[in-house]
């Protein structure tokens, strides 16, 4: 299809380091909601050592093992911390995931106690219990507004959130932050963190429009996101929601 | 040292447990048995394979099964006596069940039998198993993302292997793949000695993709250079720092063409010798098996010729290409477990001639991951189906996944059915005679299931020897 709508540009931030939990499906789903409308969505994939000069309208980043993580942390406070802060300041879309989330929060202790220090774009902390606590994982289901989300979790670490931030979401079943207040994800301005992989968006194809209408208000203010037959979609979202015991509408 | 009394006891109530097992048609079979007889004895399987005189065990992600099948198949071919777990029950219980089955009434082995052991162990219970025998020799075939929500990352399946194969005796011979960076930091922390197999003129000048499994050293995390890659982290490598070095291999690939789910023509290399064959076995991945069964077979008294050419004889191992033959369809079952399997069966779809009529089955099982999200590295936009047709317990997911990856059917649109029964009809409803099936774990032995109650195929309890 020959794109005739707005650009808009997307950084998928580490796809080398942070991609365990397959979260480049967000990008592939952005990338075919985009198509579909004519939008012309360009990726540019930032790895580990590259650059990242201009401005973006979309920063994607997922999830990773501890290791990668602190390498990823730390690239990202010496090299694009102004970059990403900066244009997330002034209304480009942030989506983090799991790993990724972590590290837009203010530190990261992993289960070997070294502390990395986030991004700070979300007003919160990010504590691992150690190796012999177990980890959260399972599907989880939430209320998003008035909505749910879906997805699958697995993350050692536990998200306290600050005053300075919302939850995503509530949580309806599973883990969430940290297992224990019911929250799950933040929001912060256009930045959106949150534990569920899946992929995300995916599946969560209201959440997927819901950033690009956030990401286009800025680019191409007139432009109104076409309806997309998401049947497909849809389906796959209930099919979560009747697995986990949860009624398919509302 | 555990009673001989224990261990008989142990075989014997197993047994009873399996027979039961088998009368009530509850699927699963043998393992239950092998459950029994650990409880009652919970060193049954160190003491039972501590009986035999020479012992192989293989593990890694992917190809376990058919490595362990094409060993055996050489072994046999020499008129060695050989014990294995056929069927890929590859936890502790199934080695048990199948310790159980071969032995005496008390499990012991009949007098005077020189009988060699080949097991393929799951990459977990393999580093529990590991410090309780003495392998003659051991098999490190790959590490790939597998089952994060069971396993942990690949990180820490590394270090478990690390600390079990530092521990291993000097004569134990380890037999590795040099084309996983990963591996061969593993198996450099033995001692003894070691036998490398990979690609000798295998690959294409690129490198892997970013959000491939591995892309940095795994000593200092550097970025790795390849200078040829053959799938996934596959390759040969090298690490700008030097501090992780690609063993030269032993055993080399010197090329391997993929003629579709039909067959696989490897040339190989063994220190002098060379030698080609065609096998059952298809998918370039097979060549690694190859190469790592002609090293084990080597080692153990057998001629890399003789060893190809009994390979070359030998079919595909259950579930693995294996071919089940119904009244009017063929069905190629392809087993996928993980994103570099899945592409790899992807790739050989593409390489058949035409492109064939497709089911995929796609389930969440505790042995399949309960986390789908692997599906959306695997790269569907190879795929190539004529007819296609999803199922399984997730095929919504699976649709949605194919649905991304912009790929058409080339015969009309896809059809979506969940469960296993009913995908099949509509799948062979639909197909011209012969259906190519990828099916995850739980998924390909639910359909077998599904094919024995139709009477295509026998139950695996009684198959191969």
């Amino acid at each position: 299809m020959t794109a005739v709508g707005p650009v808009l540009r997307l950084a998928y931030l580490y796809p080398d380091l942070m991609n365990l939990y397959a979260d480049r499906g967000n990008v592939i789903c952005l990338q075919q909601r985009c198509a579909w409308r004519g939008i012309d969505l360009r990726v540019s994939d930032v790895t580990w050592g590259g650059q990242l000069a201009e401005r973006h309208d979309v920063y994607v980043i997922g999830g990773g093992q501890d290791r990668q993580q602190r390498v990823a942390g730390q690239s990202l406070i010496r090299e694009h911390a102004d970059r990403v802060i900066g244009d997330v300041a002034d209304g480009a879309v942030l989506l983090a995931v799991c790993g990724g989330y972590q590290l837009m929060g203010r530190m990261y202790r992993d289960a070997d106690g070294v502390v990395t220090p986030g991004l700070g774009i979300f007003d919160m902390e990010t504590v691992h219990p150690g190796v012999n606590d177990p980890r959260c994982i399972g599907n989880v289901a939430c209320m998003w507004n008035s909505q749910r989300l879906v997805g699958f979790e697995n993350h050692g670490g536990r998200t306290y959130l600050g005053g300075g931030v919302k939850p995503l979401a509530r949580v309806l079943r599973g883990h969430g932050n940290n297992g224990q207040d019911g929250s799950e994800g933040a929001v912060a301005g256009t930045a959106v963190g949150t534990y569920l992989h899946g992929s995300v968006l995916p599946k969560n194809p209201h959440l997927a429009d819901h950033l690009l209408s956030m990401a286009l208000r800025r680019v191409a203010p007139e432009y109104c996101l076409p309806p997309l037959d998401d049947e497909t979609e849809w389906r796959a979202h209930r099919a979560a929601l009747r697995m986990m015991g949860l009624s398919i509408d509302g | 040292m555990i009673r001989r009394g224990r261990y008989a006891a142990a075989t014997v109530a197993g047994r009873v447990a399996a027979a039961s097992s088998r009368v009530a048609r509850k699927g699963g079979g043998t393992a239950i048995g092998g459950l029994v007889a650990q409880i009652i004895c919970p060193g049954y399987v160190p003491r039972g394979l501590g009986q035999l005189s020479r012992l192989v065990l293989v593990s890694g992600t992917n190809g376990k099964t058919t490595t362990t099948a094409l060993i055996v198949a050489a072994l046999r071919a020499s008129g060695t006596s050989v014990w294995t777990n056929h069927t890929g029950s590859n936890l502790e219980r199934g080695l048990a069940a199948e310790l159980m089955r071969r032995g005496t009434w008390h499990g012991g082995l009949p007098a005077a039998c020189h009988t060699t052991g080949v097991f393929e162990v799951d990459e977990r219970a393999f580093a529990a198993l590991l410090p309780r025998v003495t392998p003659a020799v051991v098999v490190l075939l790959d590490i790939f993302r597998d089952q994060l929500d069971r396993y942990g990352d690949l990180d820490t399946t590394a270090r478990a292997w690390r600390h079990v194969v530092a521990n291993l005796p000097d004569q134990t011979i380890v037999v590795a793949n040099a084309d996983d960076p990963l591996v061969v930091s593993v198996a450099q922390a033995h001692s003894g000695r070691m036998i490398w197999f990979g690609t000798d003129g295998v690959g294409n000048a690129v490198s892997p993709d970013p959000w491939a499994d591995v892309r940095n050293c795994p000593q200092c995390g550097e970025r790795l250079i390849y200078d040829t890659l053959t799938f996934a982290h596959l390759g040969r490598y090298r690490c700008p720092t030097g501090d992780l070095v690609r063993p030269e291999p032993d055993v080399g690939i010197l090329s391997a063409n993929v003629f579709g789910v039909d067959r696989l023509e490897v040339a190989l290399r063994s220190g002098e010798w060379t030698g080609g064959a065609a096998l059952a076995t298809p998918g370039l991945y097979s060549a690694y098996n190859c190469a790592a069964a002609i090293a084990v077979t080597g080692v153990l008294g057998i001629g890399p010729a003789d060893a190809l050419k009994a390979i070359a004889h030998s079919g595909p191992s259950f579930g693995r290409a294996e071919v089940i033959h119904t009244p009017e369809h063929e069905l190629v079952i392809l087993l996928t477990k993980n994103p570099s399997s899945a592409n790899q069966v992807l790739d050989l779809l593409s390489a058949e001639p035409q492109a064939l009529d497709t089911l995929i089955l796609l389930n969440d099982g505790i042995a399949d991951g309960e986390d789908v999200s692997w599906i959306w590295d695997v790269e569907f936009e190879r795929l190539r189906a004529k007819r296609l047709t999803v199922g399984g317990i997730r095929a919504h997911d699976l649709s949605l996944r194919i649905k991304y990856s912009g790929v058409q059917p080339i015969d009309g649109d896809a059809v979506v059915e969940l469960g296993i029964s009913r995908p099949l009809d509509r799948a062979m409803e639909r197909a011209d005679g012969r259906l190519a099936v990828i099916a995850t774990y739980t998924a390909m032995l639910a359909l077998r299931d599904e094919c024995v109650r139709r009477g295509w195929v026998d139950p695996f309890w009684d198959g191969g020897e």
